[in-house]
C-alpha cells in the first residue's frame, strides 16, 4: 500500500514539477504508436519528425527565436491509448498542435474526443483509412499521407498499363491492408483486369503457406502483397518465393522496407515491385534524405518522409499563425496550397523570413507537394519501384 | 491557466476510470464472487461498444444500420445484446472449470474481434464506425467533457450500489458458497449450473454496457479498441490489484492502475526525444512490477473481500 502510495506521490510530484513549463517554448505534440503493433516502424517516424524540429531550432527558432519542443506521447496503435496521450499533449504539456497519431483508429478516436472539441490541429503522417475522410473535422484534422483509396487506385491503373491482367490479392486485416485492397479490386476490376484470388489475412502468424497456395490456386502468376515489407508482409514474401506459388509480386508503400532484400536478397527479389508516395520534385526528397541520414536515420523507411513532411509543415503553420492555436489550422492551408514561394525540406529560415514579410509561401515535401484538398486530404503522387543494387530504384511515374 | 489542463486531464482520467470500472465490476461477479475465469472480456466489450455504435449511428452505407436511435436506446441494446452472446457462450464453455474456462473464452473473444474485424456488412470490419452521437457532445470542450463525466458517474454509482445490493443479498451468499465449495452448494439443493450462468450473463452484460460507454465517448470505434491487451488483460490486472471480491476494491483498482499508467508518461515525456521513445516501455514494466509486487506481498488485492458476516438485506432465501 504504502508502495504504491509512494509511487503515485512520486509520479504526481514528478509531472506538477516538470509540466509547469517555460514559457519561452513552443510544444507540439508527437503522438505514435511508440508500443504495440507498428513499434517496428514508430521510432523513425518520430525521428524524422525531431529531424524537423531541430532544423527549426538550429535556423532560428520559432516565432520570435523561442525553441520548438516535439512531446513524445505513446498512442500504442488504440484509442484507448491515443486519447490518453492526446489529452495529455493538450491539457497539461500545453502543445499549441499534434503531429500524428500514427494508425488510424487512433486518429479517429483521438480527433473525436480530444483535439475537434479542443480546437487543435492534428496532421497525422500514416492513418490512411478513408474514415478520416469524411470526419467532422471543423477543417482540423490533415494528413501528409494519402488515402489508401488513391494508391490502390493507381497501383491498379499502372499494373494493367503493365500488361497484368491476372492477379492474387494478399491483404492484411487491418484499415490499412483493407483499405488498399478494397480501392485496388474495384479499380482493378472495373479496367477489364481478373482478381483470381482475394483474401485478408491476421498479422504475425509464423507461416501463410495454405493462405498462398489457395491464392494460387485459382492460377494468377502474379500476387499483391499489401501488408508492411517488416512484418507479416516479409514471411508472406518469403514463403511465396521459398514455395514457387507465385512468380511476379506487387506490393504498396508498406512494402517497400528495406528488409525485404536485406532479409531474402535482392537477387531474389527481381521480379517484385512496389509503389510508394514520392514527391513530384524529386530534389525535395533529395534534401530530406540528405538531411535524415547524416542525423543517423534511414530515409526509405515507411513512412519517414511523411512524418517529417507532417512536423515540419505543422512548425510551418504554427509560425504563420503566429503561435495561436486557434489559427494554426487555418494557417496551415496557407502555407501549402500550390501558390507562393516553394519552401523545401529545411528551408526553415528562408520560410521563417518570407513569412515574416507576409508573403505567401508553399511547402512542397519529401513525400509529395501536399496541397490539402477540402477534407485536409493529400492526393499523392506515386511512383513504381523495383529492387536494385542499390536499395529500391524507381522505375517510373503512377498514374 | 495551468489548472485548466489539469482539470481537464483529471476529468478525462475519471471518466476513463468510471468506463473501465464497469468491466471490472462486471469481471468481479464473475471472478471475485462466481470464481469464473472469464478471458473474452474484449468481445462482451466489443459486442456492447458496436451494438450500440450500431443502433445510434445515422445510416451509412454498406453496414448494418446506423438505425439513429437516442443513446440510452444503444446502452440498453448494448447490455441486452451482450447478455444474448453471453447465454450460448455461458452455456457451453461453463461445463469447464477454472483454467479450461479461461482458454474457451479467450477463444471465444477472438472470434468475436475477428467477425467484428471481417465482417464488412456488420461492422464494416477494419474501418470501424464513426459518427456515433456522444450525449452533449456539442458543449465547448470543458464543458462537454464534465456532462459525459457526470453520465458516466451516474451510471457507475447505480451499478455500483445494485451489484452491491446484489452481492449482500442472499443470492451474493449462494454465489459465494457455489465458489467456495461447489459440491456443498450442491448439496444444499442450488441449482449450480444455473447459478453460475445467471452471473456470467449479468457480469457480461455490464461489459457490453462499458463498451458502450467508451465507443460514445470517443465518437468511434475500431478494432484497435477491443485489442485483449487494453481490454481483457488490463482489466483483470485491475481487478486483481485493487482486490477481487470486493467492489470498491475492482474499481479502486482501475483508479490506482490507470493513473499510474497515464501519469507515469508525463514523467517519461520530459526526456530527450530518444529516450523518451524507450521509456514508453518503462511504463508497461511499471505495471507488471505492481501485479508481481501485490501478487507476492498482499495476493488478496489493496482492497481485500470482506470476510465474516455480511448483513443480509432480504429476508427469503432462495
Amino acid at each position: 500500500m504504502k508502495l504504491f502510495q509512494t509511487a503515485i506521490a512520486a509520479a504526481l510530484l514528478g509531472a506538477t514539477a516538470l509540466a509547469a513549463p517555460a514559457h519561452a517554448d513552443v510544444k507540439i505534440g508527437l503522438i505514435g504508436g511508440v508500443t504495440g503493433p507498428i513499434a517496428a516502424m514508430a521510432p523513425p517516424m518520430i525521428a524524422s519528425a525531431q529531424l524537423a524540429i531541430d532544423q527549426v531550432n538550429a535556423n532560428g527558432g520559432i516565432l520570435d527565436g523561442q525553441k520548438l519542443i516535439g512531446v513524445v506521447g505513446d498512442s500504442a496503435c488504440n484509442p484507448q491509448n491515443g486519447t490518453d496521450a492526446a489529452t495529455k499533449a493538450v491539457n497539461i504539456e500545453g502543445v499549441v498542435a499534434i503531429v500524428g497519431p500514427h494508425c488510424s483508429g487512433s486518429v479517429l478516436a483521438v480527433a473525436n474526443s480530444v483535439t475537434v472539441p479542443a480546437g487543435i490541429a492534428i496532421i497525422t503522417p500514416s492513418g490512411t483509412s478513408p474514415e478520416i475522410t469524411s470526419l467532422d473535422d471543423k477543417d482540423t484534422v490533415f494528413r501528409t499521407v494519402p488515402s489508401d483509396d488513391y494508391q490502390g487506385r493507381a497501383l491498379a491503373r499502372t499494373l494493367l498499363d503493365r500488361g497484368t491482367k491476372k492477379v492474387a490479392v494478399a491483404y492484411l486485416n487491418n484499415d490499412y491492408g483493407k483499405g488498399l485492397a478494397e480501392a485496388f479490386k474495384s479499380e482493378f476490376e472495373a479496367n477489364g483486369g481478373e482478381i483470381a484470388g482475394y483474401a485478408a489475412h491476421e498479422g504475425e502468424k509464423a507461416s501463410y503457406r495454405s493462405n498462398l497456395a489457395e491464392l494460387a490456386s485459382g492460377g494468377a502468376d502474379t500476387l499483391v502483397i499489401l501488408d508492411y515489407g517488416d512484418g507479416s508482409g516479409l514471411t508472406l514474401l518469403r514463403q511465396a518465393l521459398e514455395n514457387g506459388f507465385f512468380e511476379n509480386f506487387v506490393g504498396a508503400d508498406g512494402m517497400k522496407s528495406d528488409a525485404t532484400f536485406k532479409e531474402l536478397g535482392a537477387e531474389n527479389l527481381t521480379t517484385f515491385v512496389a509503389s510508394s508516395p514520392v514527391g513530384e520534385k524529386s530534389d525535395a526528397l533529395e534534401m530530406f534524405s540528405k538531411a535524415f541520414t547524416e542525423a543517423g536515420g534511414d530515409p526509405s523507411a515507411i513512412f519517414v518522409t511523411t512524418s517529417y513532411d507532417a512536423a515540419f509543415l505543422m512548425a510551418l503553420a504554427v509560425e504563420k499563425a503566429g503561435g495561436d492555436k486557434t489559427k494554426v489550422a487555418a494557417a496551415m492551408r496557407e502555407i501549402s496550397n500550390g501558390t507562393g514561394e516553394t519552401i523545401l525540406p529545411g528551408e526553415w529560415a528562408k520560410a521563417k523570413e518570407l513569412i515574416a514579410a507576409g508573403k505567401a509561401i508553399d511547402y512542397k515535401g519529401a513525400a509529395g507537394d501536399h496541397n490539402f484538398d477540402e477534407k485536409g486530404d493529400v492526393p499523392g503522387a506515386y511512383a513504381l519501384f523495383k529492387v536494385g543494387a542499390n536499395g529500391f530504384e524507381m522505375i517510373g511515374e503512377m498514374k | 491557466m495551468e489548472w485548466i489542463g489539469f482539470a481537464n486531464y483529471a476529468v478525462y482520467m475519471a471518466i476513463f476510470i468510471c468506463i473501465y470500472a464497469l468491466l471490472s465490476l462486471g469481471l468481479n461477479i464473475q471472478w471475485g464472487f462466481t470464481g469464473l475465469f472469464n478471458a473474452g472480456i474484449a468481445g462482451f466489450f466489443a459486442v456492447g461498444a458496436y451494438t450500440s455504435a450500431v443502433l445510434t449511428s445515422p445510416a451509412a452505407d454498406g453496414r448494418l444500420g446506423g438505425f439513429d436511435l437516442p443513446f440510452w436506446v444503444g446502452w440498453i441494446g448494448a447490455m441486452v445484446a451482450a447478455a444474448l452472446i453471453a447465454w450460448p457462450i455461458g452455456k457451453i464453455c461453463l461445463r469447464f472449470r477454472s483454467d479450461y474456462l479461461a482458454i474457451a473464452t479467450i477463444g471465444v473473444a477472438e472470434i468475436i474481434r475477428l467477425v467484428i474485424k471481417s465482417e464488412d456488412w456488420l461492422t464494416n470490419s477494419a474501418r470501424g464506425i464513426t459518427d456515433i452521437p456522444r450525449p452533449l457532445g456539442d458543449l465547448p470542450y470543458t464543458m462537454s467533457q464534465l456532462a459525459y463525466l457526470a453520465i458516466v458517474m451516474a451510471i457507475l454509482l447505480v451499478v455500483y450500489l445494485m451489484v452491491e445490493r446484489q452481492i449482500a443479498s442472499p443470492w451474493g451468499r449462494m454465489m459465494r458458497a457455489i465458489r467456495d465449495n461447489e459440491d456443498a452448494a450442491r448439496a444444499m439443493g442450488k441449482d449450480v449450473p444455473y447459478r453460475r450462468l445467471e452471473a456470467f450473463i449479468f457480469g457480461s452484460a455490464l461489459m457490453g454496457l462499458g463498451g458502450a460507454l467508451f465507443a460514445h465517448f470517443n465518437r468511434s470505434i475500431t478494432p484497435e479498441a477491443i485489442d485483449p491487451m487494453v481490454a481483457t488483460f488490463l482489466v483483470w490486472i485491475m481487478l486483481i490489484l485493487g482486490g477481487s471480491g470486493n467492489n470498491r476494491g475492482a474499481i479502486l483498482g482501475v483508479a490506482v492502475v490507470w493513473v499510474i499508467w497515464s501519469v507515469s508518461e508525463i514523467v517519461t515525456d520530459q526526456f530527450p526525444h530518444e529516450y523518451a521513445v524507450k521509456a514508453k516501455y518503462l511504463r508497461i514494466f511499471l505495471i507488471g512490477l505492481m501485479l508481481q509486487l501485490v501478487l507476492r506481498f498482499r495476493p488478496e488485492g489493496l482492497l481485500p473481500e470482506a470476510s465474516g458476516e455480511r448483513k443480509p438485506v432480504g429476508k427469503t432465501g432462495n
